[in-house]
């Protein structure tokens, strides 16, 4: 294929991302954001899949098999912990206008400007490399496509600078990091355009490289059935589906571990995943969407890889150019270029967010905080320094290209830059300690993290990036085999005797040892100054703070204007963009914008947050120290705003209880009212039965009334009868009123109790006595048993007499006359139930007799058995309720047992009088007073 | 779309799927799936890793986007 038409179709692709990410930002000028949805976002996070994964994963499948999976299997876990961990980083990184990890990590540890610039070092000398593998990469394949090297195995760059395709690249990718890149001076707004084009790009890698994989595996072969039998004929690729290549390696845990901590650590990983994030909701669906395009890209690398080996004479083709070679010895030549495209993509992808990335952290935890200090930036005479940062990032991204670039050049087939994939996630996991502790942990300190983040970083130098230049011949060799200056203790593979382990988990071991070692150690004798400590809590607790909270957390004791804050500010945004910011925030609540007045603590921190925004969390404080008189709060004052917090806290509290018992007093009394309600509704029903009971009598009665009124010639019986039909109502009606009113009194309980020792044989001899004439006129024979000795018992006479009469008139009522027997029984008994020890009466009948059902409501008010609608009623339903009432109150029992066309039994139990001491010798009549007084 | 959408998921199922997860991806199981031989034509250790892996996926979907009935309701409203 043409140099020139593979060099035509790179720079149409590159140009086609400018033109994306310069509509995408044109959209986003009109208000409407391309990358505001989750699957943009989480296919950008698809920038982890760098041109090592592209092409480097089937050159490591070759010698590992699986052994190339853990680095995806660690973001995996990770992302199974998302909601624990990436969702606070975010929370945090929102509230904090963090512009970077190094502006995160500087913020966390009191905002400190040496934290900030050490994370920032280490991620520019750890990751500046691995963007110069990625131009290798470009040209590489370029070579291989061109046909200017087949064999991929190219030892380098040998065309001039300006020869170079690799050069141009580098140059386009720092045109375009500058002009998507630095667009605002606000590093923590979102640049929509590069984040579409990485998005869109993540799409083309993945479908060139399921492209090949596909053409590979149905193309040249029949399937994976018969590409995986094939295999059998070579033992060596056979061993390659097995584990062994890939656990013998020894390095499966620690790969997982280092790439575990490089999908949150790695500077464009948390440019994408945490600074351009639009809303933390998008997380939800990243979560699994981005490890499941990481399954698909990895779908066919081990196929691929197998088909290679099996196709190509070991050692005629690298293994890391099987993507390219494969489709090229077929002939298949678009394929071949989609391919390259596909290689591209994933090289520019990574390079732009990269470079951005690490030349914000260049830019304000470095340069910015340097001029700073040295006082260069003279802040009193520039009124606009906007355009100054953006030149200071736009030359750090085109510093960062030139360095990669130059690394390429210089090590452009050397072991270091074969390795530093995994040399470069060994260095910004160092930074997982400081990170992670400090998010759950607020022990952790400025001195803890400083000094772990310093130890693991001397250790990874030592024993990793020295013993890749001693491999590639930079160094001397006997450094690795003998340790410096002959120390065998000392050998950087083999530290203090340890031997056993692969280079890398050697590594990781001593580094992360000393790392998490020294934070946790540090930090634990370490005392921070309340400014940390309060920053600290505002990490760990990000959660439980509301947002103001957390802007309190960095308080300033104001005594500079508004005039001189809104200067300040305008120095590193632009006059314009700090004017609008202020006005947005007058226009939300009471804020005196007026020039020459104080600026309120709240206006600071107003201040101090845009500042961070563009320069960092670290500059801007030093920034606003240099500027607002007073400086930060003294430790006196800060207690004191502690004191008060937690006043309001304790204030909070009490205000929780209250409504918690107010809570309980609202149900209680939503039971009572339930009761009311329903107290009050068996009111109404009685009363309506009252009325309809009155009504009956007072009718018949009127009735009568008028005949006799009417007719004055009526004959005298007539007239005595219907007389006598009127007294009788009368009387009935009279019984009715008194019964009523009786159990109004019980029922309020009013009734005046007349509690004394009563016999009841005496009660009911007596009743017998009075209504003896009643059932001899209706023909009935009653029968009295009543002891002469009946133990005494508590009760009030009148009312167990009016019992005992209305239930002998009650037998009277309903026993049939001529063959009706009523029999009255009084005796002494025990163990009666809820009562005990008692004397019982019974009144039995050989009437018509109740059925059980009856039996149950016979004792409550107005229920009369049977038919009411068709029988005439006997009586006023008022008269069993009202003995139920009596007897109970005397704590006793009433009771009916029944069944129809066997009579009725009607019996109550009044408990004996236990004062009494022998009651079944006292003689009849003669009663022993319980107490004299009583 | 704020509120009760965002609510996070339950952490105790998370950090399960995380534990279990760290099980399947690591030696003692690939060692046991990782001898030679074939599974409907796949190597077997190959089927092994890209079905767990999947099914971790598919877990940790099912975790973060299902909510509780109550709230999926009240969601809908919002369209």
């Amino acid at each position: 294929m043409p140099a020139s038409l593979v060099a035509a179709a790179s720079f149409a692709y590159l140009f086609l991302l400018f033109a994306i990410a310069w509509g995408a930002d044109r959209l986003a000028d009109r208000g409407r954001s391309v990358i505001a949805t989750p699957y943009v976002y989480a296919l950008s996070l698809g920038v982890f899949c760098t041109t090592w994964t592209f092409y480097g994963s089937v050159g490591r499948a070759s010698t590992l098999g699986i052994g190339f999976l853990p680095v995806y299997l660690g973001p995996t876990l990770v992302m199974t912990l998302g909601y624990l961990v990436i969702a606070k980083i975010l929370r945090i990184a929102k509230r904090q206008r963090s512009t970077s990890i190094a502006d995160f990590i500087a913020a966390r540890y009191g905002k400190s400007q040496l934290l900030g610039g050490m994370v920032a070092a280490i991620a520019v000398f750890g990751v500046t490399p691995y963007i110069a593998l990625q131009l290798k990469a470009v040209s590489i394949s370029f070579d291989l496509l061109a046909g200017t090297d087949p064999t991929g195995l190219g030892t380098g760059p040998h065309a001039a600078i300006l020869g170079d395709k690799a050069f141009y690249v580098a140059l386009l990718m720092a045109a375009f990091a500058i002009v998507f890149g630095t667009r605002s001076i606000d590093a923590a707004e979102h640049h929509q355009g590069m984040v579409a084009a990485v998005a869109f790009e993540s799409v083309v890698k993945l479908l060139s490289f399921l492209a090949v994989g596909i053409m590979v595996v149905w193309g040249i072969h029949d399937g994976f059935g018969d590409l995986f039998e094939r295999t059998a004929s070579s033992p060596a690729v056979a061993r390659l589906l097995t584990a062994e290549p890939a656990l013998g390696d020894g390095s499966w845990i620690t790969v997982t571990l280092l790439s575990m901590a490089a999908i949150v650590c790695l500077p464009r990983q948390f440019q994408l995943m945490i600074v351009e994030n639009v809303r933390e909701s998008h997380l939800r669906r990243a979560l699994w969407l981005f490890p499941l395009y990481m399954l698909l890209i990895n779908l066919f690398v081990l196929p691929v890889a197998v088909a290679g080996l099996m196709l190509f004479p070991a050692g005629s083709v690298d293994p890391d150019m099987f993507v390219l070679a494969l489709p090229l010895s077929q002939g298949w030549k678009a394929l071949a270029l989609f391919a390259f495209v596909g290689g591209l993509s994933a090289a520019t992808s990574m390079i732009i967010v990269e470079t951005v990335a690490l030349s914000t952290m260049v830019s304000n935890d470095l340069v910015i905080p340097a001029l700073l200090r040295l006082n260069l930036l003279k802040l009193d005479r520039h009124p606009d320094l906007t355009r100054l940062l953006l030149t200071i990032r736009r030359t750090a991204i085109l510093t960062i290209l030139l360095m990669g670039y130059g690394y390429f050049r210089f090590a452009g087939s050397a072991y270091a830059l074969g390795a530093i994939g995994l040399i470069s996630f060994a260095a910004v996991a160092q930074f997982a300690p400081a990170l992670i502790g400090g998010i759950f942990w607020s022990g952790g300190t400025r001195r803890g993290a400083l000094s772990g983040l310093i130890a693991g970083i001397s250790a990874w130098t030592y024993t990793l990036l020295l013993p890749s230049f001693a491999r590639s011949g930079w160094l001397d060799p006997g450094f690795l085999s003998d340790g410096p200056g002959g120390m065998e203790l000392l050998r950087p593979y083999a530290l203090f005797g340890l031997q056993g382990l692969d280079p890398l988990s050697h590594a990781l071991f001593w580094s992360m040892a000393l790392n998490v070692g020294l934070y946790v150690a540090v930090s634990l004798f370490d005392r921070p100054s309340i400014g940390e400590r309060v920053q600290a809590n505002a990490f760990v607790d990000v959660f439980r703070m509301t947002e103001r909270a957390t802007a309190a957390s960095s308080s300033w004791r104001g005594s500079t204007t508004v005039g001189e804050l809104i200067a300040l500010v305008g120095r590193f945004l632009g006059p314009q963009r700090a004017e609008q910011a202020f006005a947005g925030l007058a226009r939300g609540g009471s804020v005196d914008l007026r020039r020459d007045r104080q600026a309120t603590a709240e206006l600071v921190r107003f201040g101090e947050r845009l500042m961070a925004g563009a320069i960092g969390a670290a500059s801007a404080r030093v920034a606003l120290a240099s500027a607002v008189r007073g400086g930060e709060v003294t430790m006196p004052e800060l207690l004191r705003m502690l004191d008060e917090t937690s006043q309001v806290l304790e204030y909070s509290r009490q205000l929780e209880q209250k409504s918690a018992e107010l809570e309980r007093t609202s149900v209680a009394l939503r039971a009572a009212n339930e009761k009311l309600l329903e107290l009050d509704r068996l009111k109404d029903d009685f009363l309506s039965t009252v009325t309809h009971e009155l009504r009956t009598p007072l009718t018949s009665i009127r009735a009568f009334a008028e005949i006799l009124h009417d007719n004055p010639d009526i004959e005298p019986d007539q007239a005595r009868e219907f007389l006598h039909l009127i007294i009788k109502e009368s009387e009935r009606l009279t019984r009715l009123i008194n019964q009523v009113l009786d159990m109004a009194k019980i029922e309020a309980g009013e009734i005046d109790w007349n509690i004394e020792t009563v016999d009841l044989g005496e009660i009911l001899r007596e009743a017998t006595a009075t209504t003896a004439q009643v059932f001899k006129d209706k023909g009935i024979a009653l029968e009295a048993h009543i002891p002469d000795t009946v133990p005494p018992v508590r009760g009030d006479h009148d009312r167990l007499t009016q019992v005992a009469m209305n239930l002998l008139s009650n037998a009277a009522k309903f026993t049939p006359g001529g063959s009706g027997r009523v029999v009255v029984r009084v005796e002494h008994v025990s163990d009666v139930e809820h009562v005990g020890d008692g004397v019982k009466v019974t009144v039995s009948d050989n009437g018509p007799g109740i059925t059980p059902k009856d039996a149950e409501i016979v004792f409550d008010k107005f229920r009369q058995v049977g038919n009411t609608m068709t029988d005439k009623p006997q009586g006023t339903g008022l008269g069993l309720a009202i003995c139920k009432r009596i007897v109970e109150h005397l704590g006793g029992r009433i009771w009916v047992e029944s069944s129809l066309g066997h009579g009725a039994t009607f019996a109550f139990v009044i408990p004996a009088d236990s004062t009494i001491s022998s009651p079944a010798t006292a003689p009849n009549g003669a009663y022993l007073p319980a107490n004299a007084d009583d | 779309m704020t509120g009760r959408r965002d609510r996070p998921p339950r952490g105790d199922r998370l950090i399960a799927l995380f534990l279990l997860a760290l099980v399947l991806f690591n030696p003692p199981l690939l060692q046991a799936f990782g001898a030679p031989g074939f599974l409907f034509g796949w190597p077997a250790l190959m089927l092994y890793i890209f079905g767990v892996w999947l099914a971790v996926i598919a877990l940790l979907a099912l975790a973060v986007e299902r909510q509780p009935p109550d709230e999926r309701s009240a969601d809908e409203g919002q369209g």
